[in-house]
């Protein structure tokens, strides 16, 4: 059984990716241990097996893990959002159609052969020219062509202004090796499995034995200069596969792992704070949870409805038991408080307040009948393998009927709930999305007409509008403002519903140390940086 | 146990002998059975479950909301501990037995009813039963469990879903059970006799097959609801039960999904001795009936 905490959907969302990071923060400092390469294997445990070899197609949590210590990533994110450098040292525009990256000139893959601009190139061009379904090619709406102006120099051309394109791609795409992916075809085919005399990586490890089912066998790449030192610290790397979180758990208490991938449950996290042996890093989430409402739906499609459900929710009580206060409020704003530049205070967060919801229902023309209920019934979809939105669902269904709103739960396994948002079959949808970095994209892709996580299908000509005005600024102070404008309309109208941001925790032994915790469950402290300078403490 | 028609109105209202004979078997059924302690237990424990059923609402508040107190053991408060929502291990306990009782019932019924009428119909019609067999052989041998997932997860969960995909895999058992017992009964002088009576093929088959071959039924009746109880809870267990009603299988998966298996027994403990009650005197209640049905067994 797959334990997925957030659910990563669409597009964009599917996004969720990886990236490596610089500008380590240690979740934890502590003394006695030995920070140089040496012979030790670390061993992690997830709970789902590499579906694709693949980065540029991505699908499971472990194929992300997995070819993150293989395929390096342009830009890294920081607990704000921001981006910090990882093989690009330098990244901007030229003009309003062109931007740049500068990137690292000490990189080789494992095979021998120089991590040189020609690879960024053509990674970039090809993912646009084959469109491997996944959030790389996604990004690539307004991308035209990459160019290596010199060994260390990519310039890409775009077809129209986009102020977000250039870290937006730096960040989500995997770089690859020009002269393995090039001779094998299309990169939305190419399955690289290994088949072919292995796999070559650009560190910090590269797979060398897989046992589909067990385990994942990485060994180190000892050459990798974004790690202190230049030489990832443990020898081998060992991804075990288990069935599910509670497994892990024992796996770990009983020393067989030393690190749990997955985020751990929320109610665990006390339990395992005060166990002996074990450590907890706190991992900053950069994503959110969320309700929309279909606008297809001809009684949602009234605002005084998609507000009386928006009022008929306990969101504190979601966050403070389902959550166990692990979570934070954003206002009900796409603007999420991490995203410190963007947040906006003055928008609050819809008040739980049966009463008001009951008169919005009113207000658009429904009464109530003998029983104190609305004429109306919802279908609300989640996936069963996210256990925290299955839980809060039950809590919306139970506080919406007090409100005399029907609320219909249909959860189901995860590919038929994907399957279903993707056709647009249901009334309210309820999920989550591990990362939104960058507002100006989230919004574009969630509240366009046509955008890949539109699943409100709204089209509102003046947030359309100021969308698009803020695509095209290149001024932060001017692209603040719009999209603060923006998100007040989106707040205004209900047409999204965001509940929390969920701050992760994270399991590891106290055998070991260093790690690097990065934003979301995708980098958590399994993302390159972390992992390779992670030590054995001496006792 | 005769199914009633309407032409037995027309029958002589006089008990016929074979009739008479039934009430003393089953009255030295009983007697023998009353002297097996392990029966008496099992039907005491399965008459408990469905007390606890039908009183659910007394027994305990329907566990829904949250509670402040996460995951606490069991206590003077809670008897049975709380769940990683703060509900009241005991409530859903309680709850789930509703659910696993009607499941229990509903898939047993369903299933018995529809394998008894075919394995009876195999037995009375020779041209069918080559058929039948076939049918029955070929389900028998399909491999169920991985069926059951399949189905309920395109279905999707409901308590309707688990009860039509548990009594689908059930009849084939009772049509095997029944039919072996049934082939044997219409051969008898007396059915024989009956087709000289009347040409109403459906009077024979409700008022001298089917009362002979009732007794098979009861044992597998029970062990069809023992059985249902334990693909309810697996589906459940599996993700696939109705996660809005209240089922022991869906506090064992709702104990999986939140990753508290490890840490709080008494989420797993408490509704698994409740499958294990059921089940267990299920079985036990069935072997006692089949004993003391035995007549062997009735001089002593």
């Amino acid at each position: 059984m797959h334990y997925r905490r957030s659910m990563i959907v669409g597009v964009a969302a599917a996004a969720a990716l990886t990236l490596s990071a610089c500008a380590p923060q240690a979740p934890e400092e502590s003394g006695g241990g030995s920070a140089e390469a040496g012979d030790a294997t670390l061993t992690i445990a997830t709970t789902t097996d590499v579906v694709n070899y693949n980065p540029l197609i991505g699908n499971s949590r472990s194929d992300y893990w997995i070819t993150n210590l293989m395929y390096p990533h342009l830009l890294s994110i920081a607990n704000d959002g921001s981006k910090e450098p990882q093989l690009a040292e330098e990244w901007g525009y030229v003009d309003e159609t062109t931007g740049y990256y500068e990137i690292r000139d000490d990189m080789t893959w494992s095979d021998g052969e120089k991590l040189d601009a020609e690879d960024v190139a053509y990674t970039m061009n090809a993912v646009k020219k084959d469109a491997p379904s996944g959030t790389f090619y996604g990004q690539l709406a307004n991308f035209e062509s990459a160019e290596a102006v010199s060994d260390t120099r990519v310039e890409i051309t775009l077809t129209q202004p986009d102020s977000s394109i250039v870290e937006e791609i730096g960040f989500w795409g995997n770089v690859v090796p020009q002269h393995v992916f090039e001779p094998a075809g299309s990169t939305a085919e190419f399955a690289n499995d290994g088949s072919d005399g292995g796999w070559v990586s650009a560190g910090p490890y590269l797979l060398t034995d897989v046992q589909v089912g067990q385990s994942y066998t990485m060994e180190r790449v000892e050459d990798y200069p974004l790690v202190e030192g230049g030489t990832p610290i443990a020898a081998k790397v060992v991804y075990r596969v288990f069935p599910d979180v509670n497994t892990e758990i024992l796996a770990l208490q009983s020393g067989e792992v030393d690190v749990i991938a997955n985020a751990l449950p929320p109610a665990q996290v006390e339990q395992l704070r005060n166990t002996d042996g074990i450590e907890i890093a706190e991992v900053t989430g950069l994503g959110y949870a969320h309700m929309v409402y279909n606008m297809q739906n001809p009684d949602l499609a009234k605002v005084e409805v998609r507000k009386a459900l928006a009022h008929a929710a306990d969101y504190q009580a979601i966050r403070d038991v389902v959550l166990q206060g692990q979570a934070d409020s954003t206002g009900s704003s796409p603007l999420m408080p991490v995203l410190s530049t963007y947040y906006d205070d003055s928008i609050e967060e819809y008040e739980f307040d049966t009463d008001l919801s009951r008169s919005l229902m009113e207000d658009a023309g429904y009464t109530a009948d003998a029983a104190g209920m609305f004429p109306v019934s919802f279908r609300l979809i989640y996936s069963l393998q996210d256990s925290v939105t299955s839980q809060w669902a039950q809590l919306v269904k139970e506080s919406s009927a007090e409100a005399g709103i029907t609320i219909e739960l249909q959860g189901t396994e995860r590919n038929t709930y994907l399957a279903m948002t993707n056709e647009g079959d249901y009334d309210i949808y309820a999920g989550n999305f591990a990362i939104m970095d960058d507002p100006v994209t989230n919004f574009t892709l969630s509240y366009l007409p046509g955008g890949a996580i539109n699943y409100t299908y709204v089209d509102d000509p003046e947030l359309n509008a100021l969308i698009e005005e803020a695509s095209a600024a290149s001024d932060v102070d001017e692209k603040v403002e719009i999209m603060q404008e923006a998100a007040a309309i989106v707040h205004e109208q209900v047409y999204d519903n965001i509940m929390y941001t969920q701050n992760l925790y994270m399991a590891y032994s106290s055998d070991w140390d260093g790690f690097v915790s990065k934003p979301s469950e995708l980098l958590s402290i399994v993302n390159p940086v972390s992992v390779a300078s992670a030590f054995p403490v001496s006792e | 146990m005769t199914t009633p028609l309407p032409e037995s109105a027309l029958v002589d209202s006089t008990p016929e002998p074979s009739a008479i004979g039934a009430t003393r078997a089953s009255r030295a059924t009983w007697r023998a059975f009353r002297r097996m302690p392990l029966g008496m237990i099992s039907l005491g424990i399965l008459v408990a479950l469905v007390l606890v059923s039908v009183l659910a609402p007394v027994l305990a508040p329907y566990p829904a909301g949250y509670g402040m107190d996460v995951l606490r053991p069991p206590s003077a408060a809670h008897v049975f501990g709380t769940d990683a929502l703060g509900r009241d291990v005991y409530g859903e306990v309680v709850w789930g037995t509703q659910q696993s009782v009607l499941v229990a019932v509903a898939a047993s019924a369903i299933a018995i009813a529809f394998g008894t009428v075919v394995a009876v119909v195999g037995a009375y019609v020779p041209k069918l039963d080559a058929l039948i067999s076939v049918v029955v052989d070929l389900t028998l041998s399909l491999p169920v469990l991985p069926l059951m997932i399949l189905i309920a997860a395109l279905v999707g969960p409901s308590t309707s879903t688990i009860i039509l995909v548990v009594a689908a895999f059930s009849w084939p058992e009772v049509t095997r059970l029944v039919r072996s017992q049934a082939l044997a009964v219409v051969k008898l002088p007396y059915v024989d006799a009956a087709r000289l009576m009347t040409r109403n093929h459906a009077w024979i088959v409700g008022r001298h097959v089917v009362p002979a071959v009732t007794p098979v039924i009861v044992v597998s009746v029970v062990v069809t609801a023992s059985r249902a109880v334990l693909s309810a809870a697996g589906l459940a267990f599996l993700g696939l039960g109705d996660p809005t009603t209240w089922s022991w299988g869906r506090i064992l998966y709702e104990a999986q999904q939140s990753g508290a298996m490890v840490s709080a027994w008494w989420l797993t403990l408490f509704p698994s001795l409740a499958i294990l009650a059921l089940v267990l005197s299920a079985t036990l209640l069935s072997i006692a009936y089949n004993d003391a049905r035995n007549p062997r067994n009735h001089a002593r």
